[in-house]
């Protein structure tokens, strides 16, 4: 019996190529925004190793106030290779925005462990300066540049630098600099805050976290601090949170939409196929095997969606994570991990399967001989806000086609969720760039330049799924109705007025959709901003921006219900109720 | 009486899948104002083709269609919107109710098309369904009414802005015995009226009610009769059993 509904199924997807395709397209864009999630944060790490065995990284960094006590540590317990003591302070760059603290190390000759790794120029500061690489971006500084300190000392820059414990500035603020120990001397009288590192390398690098413990144990409280080799790689692949982070919104956004859509459609295929699931209910197959068809229909196409997903997730996660890369040598690279399908599959099949489980089972229970002899199931009772409809005083089209939507209410509820899904994904968006754009001239943002690309990648890729879900909805919205439009053009309905029946009803349900993804907009933006750990009250998008939102949305929706508005409007009504 | 229909060479071909079918070939047809017409034929004689293209909903290929003294076979599809709402109702076999709007919002909708105000076009709606025997099924919708009482929705419908002429296109045709008589006898009601009648029927019955019964064959008018309202029906044709 099974196989004959695994046939079935296939039969159903075939037959229906459109609105596969639809649900493969949705269902594969949400895989790929899981997978991209779980592989932003694994792209980086290969290049983080290459530059800490490049650097001859350091298993414990510890951070103390004198150089006794750091040549002290250099004999700690497991310690198996230690660097000389460096001096750090923080000294003032004076550039043309006022006074820029950078946090400088004072070098004698190559360190043994955790050495600057030479990205430009040398990696040797000589009588000139080394900046880390991400700072010197930051600063459009590069080798050949002259920088001025506090007590105008002029320095030569010779050459960019990364380490594996520095992490992309200004996200790691102060900025990070080299210059040899004279020149440290000479910067020492305008320094501040003074202390001594020391580089360790363990016998067992799986124990930094309880050599580090111990370190701090034997220091005077509050005085020292230390970091492992496994905090350094965090740190350094912290750059890919925020992408995670709105990639996990994303997710989110989508999988509703996705629920959304494919209930739609499935709802509809099952009032379309009325007669069939009848026929099918004759020769012997329960309504729970109905559905198990539809079942297996989402499964399918779940899984073609989470293999297409985790393909387009793994060849872009190396492209986001670019950012991480500017602190590390080698590019990121696609971990393309098969746990992240497993996890994208699961969640995909999770939605789509409940999403067809929920909109069938009430379409299959039915009289098998209506089914048969009349061939199309009866329109539910009226709805609370069809009757609400019916007592407004709309023009005729509006009141006609209003009804008529609102018969089906789940499909309207629906519908409406995913337009004010989407419609609140760019109030996300509005309210981030107002952010950035409130933050003072000059200042360097924390936030990853690839933030905001990716936002309103995500925003189009939503865009135009929303559209593309809404010409399909509609388009079946005709299919279903092509009998009452030929009706209504037979007592009197102008082609127009046929065609606002469809457009009028859509654009109604987004005005009222689409000022409710205001405030959806703003909580998803706040709970965003929250979760990544920003602290006092975030900025929002300005009124005049948000009011653009649902305006927008209803141009959107009526330029997307026009095409099959003007289908309606020219169908022969001879034809269509020929047909029928 | 004055014509309110006239076609003049009137034809139709469809075209089924790149075979041109002649559904209608040259026919000429005049309904005079206030005359109760009966089409009769076999099946796929062009009875509901001919209806369709003297009521706007399909183009002719060839020839004309007059309505009150204007050419309508060339107007755009609004300007055969407006003339319907207002001049033709149309009655199918299947009813054609809107599933969606209630009985009485079914009725309602000519007249609101027509400019009437919601509330007078909400009494008249009422009026009409309590003439017609349903006054009580105004707020049901169409899925909970029998054959007839679907009919009789549909009539009211058609008649709603006192159209000159109702066209009717097997009016009887998917009722019972006793519900086609009743339908039958609405009809005649609104013949009664004065209003001009244009049904295509297989049921001799509608046939015996009408003052003249044009039968067609292959495409073509085959037989043009005005019956003696003395004198027993006799049809060029068995007609299909009821």
């Amino acid at each position: 019996m099974f196989s004959t509904l695994v046939r079935l199924a296939f039969s159903g997807i075939r037959t229906r190529l459109v609105a596969s395709g639809l649900t493969v397209l949705l269902a594969a864009t949400a895989a790929a925004t899981v997978v991209l999630a779980l592989e932003v944060g694994q792209a980086g790490r290969e290049p983080w190793q290459q530059t800490f065995a490049a650097a001859h990284g350091a298993h414990v960094l510890a951070n103390v106030p004198t150089e006794k006590a750091a040549r002290a540590l250099q004999s700690h317990r497991g310690v198996v290779e230690a660097a000389a003591p460096v001096p750090d302070m923080t000294v003032n760059l004076q550039t043309g925005d006022g006074p820029e603290p950078l946090r400088i190390s004072g070098l004698s000759g190559r360190p043994q462990v955790n050495a600057p790794v030479r990205i430009a120029g040398t990696a040797t500061p000589g009588n000139g300066i080394v900046l880390e690489h991400s700072l010197a971006t930051a600063l459009n500084v590069g080798v050949g540049d002259r920088l001025t300190f506090a007590g105008d000392v002029g320095l030569r820059v010779v050459g960019t630098a990364v380490l594996p414990n520095v992490a992309r500035y200004p996200r790691s603020n102060p900025g990070v600099a080299w210059v040899d120990r004279s020149t440290f001397d000479t910067l020492r009288p305008h320094g501040d805050r003074e202390s001594w590192t020391v580089a360790l390398r363990l016998a067992d690098p799986a124990a930094a976290p309880k050599v580090a413990g111990s370190i701090l144990a034997h220091q005077p409280p509050g005085s020292s601090s230390t970091q492992t080799w496994q905090e350094q790689r965090s740190l350094a692949l912290m750059d890919a949170q925020p992408l995670q982070l709105i990639l996990a919104m994303y997710t989110v956004v989508l999988l509703a939409v996705v629920f959304a859509v494919v209930a739609i459609l499935v709802g509809a295929r099952a009032l379309e196929q009325y007669r069939q699931i009848g026929l099918l209910k004759a020769v012997g197959l329960t309504p729970r095997q109905v559905d198990l068809v539809f079942v297996i229909e989402s499964t399918v196409l779940g899984l073609v969606a989470a293999v297409l997903g985790f393909t387009a997730g793994a060849l872009l996660a190396p492209v986001l994570a670019r950012p991480s890369s500017e602190t590390m040598i080698g590019s990121p690279t696609r971990a393309a991990d098969p746990v992240h399908l497993v996890v994208a599959a699961v969640l995909v099949l999770l939605v789509l399967v409940l999403s067809t489980w929920l909109s069938t089972r009430r379409r299959t229970r039915f009289s098998v001989l209506h089914a048969i002899e009349s061939g199309r199931a009866a329109p539910p009772r009226p709805s609370a806000l069809a009757r609400l409809v019916a007592v407004l005083p709309l023009g005729v089209s509006l009141a006609v086609g209003a009804r008529t939507l609102l018969a089906g209410r789940a499909r309207a509820l629906l519908l409406a969720g995913a337009i004010s899904l989407t419609g609140a994904a760019f109030v996300f968006a509005l309210s981030m760039q107002a952010s950035l754009d409130a933050q003072p001239a000059g200042q360097v943002s924390d936030v990853p330049t690839e933030l905001p690309v990716l936002v309103y990648t995500l925003d189009g890729v939503l865009l135009l799924i929303a559209i593309t879900s809404l010409l399909a909805i509609a388009l079946l919205g005709l299919r279903e109705r092509l009998r009452d439009f030929g009706v209504l053009k037979t007592v009197g309905l102008t082609p127009r007025q046929v065609a606002s029946t469809l457009v009028s009803p859509y654009a109604m349900l987004a005005v009222v959709a689409s000022v409710l993804s205001i405030p959806v907009g703003i909580a998803l933006y706040i709970a965003t901003y929250r979760a990544a750990g920003g602290d006092g009250d975030p900025t929002l998008a300005p009124w005049p921006w948000l009011v653009l939102v649902p305006v927008a949305t209803v141009l959107l929706v009526i330029v997307a219900t026009s095409v099959p508005a003007r289908m309606a409007a020219r169908a022969s009504v001879a034809d269509v109720l020929r047909t029928e | 009486m004055t014509a309110l229909l006239e076609t003049r060479d009137l034809a139709k071909t469809y075209d089924t899948g790149g075979t041109p079918v002649a559904a209608l070939i040259g026919v000429d047809l005049t309904v005079r104002r206030g005359e109760f017409v009966a089409v009769m034929g076999p099946s796929g004689c062009g009875k509901s083709t001919l209806l369709n293209l003297v009521a706007g909903l399909d183009r002719p290929s060839a020839g004309e269609v007059w309505f009150d003294g204007r050419r309508i076979d060339q107007l755009s599809e609004t300007a055969l919107a407006k003339l319907r709402r207002r001049r033709i109702g149309f009655v199918f076999q299947f009813f054609n109710l809107l599933p969606t709007l209630s009985a009485e919002a079914n009725v309602e909708l000519p007249l609101l098309l027509t400019g009437t105000h919601r509330r007078e076009a909400r009494r008249q709606a009422r009026g009409l369904l309590t003439d017609l025997g349903i006054g009580d099924k105004g707020r049901s919708a169409p899925s909970r009414l029998s054959g007839g009482q679907q009919q009789r929705v549909a009539l009211a419908r058609a008649l709603a802005n006192q159209p000159d002429l109702v066209v009717g296109d097997e009016p009887t045709g998917g009722l019972d015995s006793a519900t086609a008589g009743e339908v039958l006898g609405l009809l005649r009601d609104a013949h009664g009226r004065g209003q001009t009648l244009l049904l295509a029927t297989h049921d001799a019955r509608v046939a015996a009610a009408a003052d003249r019964v044009v039968s067609l064959r292959d495409g073509r008018v085959f037989d043009d009769r005005t019956l003696d309202a003395a004198r027993p029906v006799s049809l060029p044709f068995d007609p299909e059993p009821l």
